[in-house]
């Protein structure tokens, strides 16, 4: 996910339909162009991040990226954040799109709930 | 009554009020593992009333020593079941408590996994957040969070059983291959008021003593933690007046008492 890594699963099928015509001699300027048509199609990515706190520096507990354009096939569990913190996530390009509203929540001395900080983060690509 | 022996000591059942399971690696007979394993999925009630059933699992040494440890002496025993089956690949199921989640200080319900076959992390095992039976959440409100720190995979040999107070966050892990997969879930419940039931070293009582930090929890949420951990230890130690529905409702699963069952030599 950092640094723009994903990559529309629309341009592995075009990149494979090119290779597969060109080994078979048919390929065409035609079918070079249509990657600009493939790229044009922006789509949003969604990802939620659970900060320690609403200081954007602070470390996260958890995430969730939610990505249409992915495949449906099972990824195994992670340990490893796809950022230190929610600015790191924007400094790779995400905005936020919600951020958690501390008055919002149900503040008692003993009972806890759902997990806190929620910022919820988006991206087109 | 059957003769159930307690097996936790004080910190042991600390270590439980702040985690919220228990796993008892490999302690069931692997013949029996191996009966098991090809049962179907769904509801399983005759099977576990079945003595073989109680004999090796139900009342085996280990697992009801945790019961009897946390649920005082006549507890109630399974009397229904169900096996969760998965074969087929899947993306895996959204974190979630079961029925209406048992918010109260006190621990009356035990929800129990055994898994006869052992678990890979590529058979889809069952995921758990430790400390989040401390949580009250609306199931369907959690259904989009992805991965918290600290969560835990439960990969386990063949034969193992894992105890969990009721409440707490789980779902099925991500499975990528089409092996079998099963987990066999059954609740015990509390009939009495608790008495400190595990096993003591002295008459004296221990305070409290808070068991770290979950990862993903934040110092505020932490503190809470360890607020709702005192109040835990002190109810089951018999220390407050805290009312508590006993038994728990049984909205899925069923029990007899201990003192009713009588198995066949």
């Amino acid at each position: 996910m950092k640094g723009g890594t994903c990559v529309k699963p629309a341009i592995n099928d075009w990149l494979d339909s090119c290779i597969e015509k060109l080994n078979a001699g048919e390929l065409t300027e035609t079918d070079l162009r249509c990657v600009t048509d493939i790229l044009a199609e922006k789509k949003q990515l969604i990802l939620y991040l659970y900060s320690k706190s609403t200081n954007l520096r602070s470390p996260l507990g958890g995430w969730a990226l939610y990505d249409a354009t992915a495949t449906d096939e099972p990824v195994l569990p992670s340990q490893d954040a796809p950022y230190t913190s929610v600015l790191e996530a924007v400094n790779d390009g995400w905005r936020i799109v919600q951020f958690p509203r501390p008055e919002l929540y149900n503040f008692t001395d003993v009972d806890n709930a759902y997990l806190t900080y929620e910022f919820i983060l988006e991206k087109f690509v | 009554m059957i003769n159930v022996e307690p097996t936790l000591n004080d910190l042991q059942v600390m270590q439980f009020i702040h985690n919220g399971y228990i796993t008892l690696e490999n302690i069931v007979d692997a013949d029996f593992n191996k009966e098991c394993e090809s049962v179907d999925g769904g509801r399983l009630n005759d099977f576990v009333r079945a003595d073989e059933f109680r004999r090796n699992v139900l009342l085996h040494p280990e697992v009801a020593g945790v019961v009897r440890s946390l649920l005082g002496a006549n507890f109630l025993v399974p009397t229904s079941a169900h096996h969760h089956l998965f074969q087929a690949p899947h993306r895996g199921q959204t974190w979630h408590s079961d029925g209406i989640t048992e918010y109260g200080y006190g621990i009356t319900h035990l929800q129990c996994y055994y898994y006869p076959k052992a678990v890979k992390i590529e058979d889809g095992p069952t995921m758990i957040l430790p400390g989040s039976h401390h949580r009250l959440v609306d199931r369907e409100a959690i259904a989009h969070y992805g991965d918290i720190l600290g969560q835990l995979s439960l990969t386990v040999p063949a034969g193992t059983v894992a105890m969990t107070r009721y409440g707490i966050w789980h779902k099925a892990g991500p499975k990528l291959n089409a092996d079998r997969r099963g987990m066999i879930k059954f609740s015990y419940y509390r009939t009495a008021m608790p008495k400190r039931d595990w096993a003591r070293d002295s008459d004296e009582i221990p305070p409290y003593q808070h068991q770290g930090r979950h990862p993903y929890v934040t110092e505020i949420e932490s503190y809470r933690d360890r607020r709702r951990g005192e109040l835990t230890w002190n109810w089951l130690c018999g220390l407050t007046e805290v009312e508590e529905p006993i038994p728990p409702i049984q909205m899925f699963n069923s029990g007899i008492p201990l003192s009713e069952i009588q198995l066949q030599s």
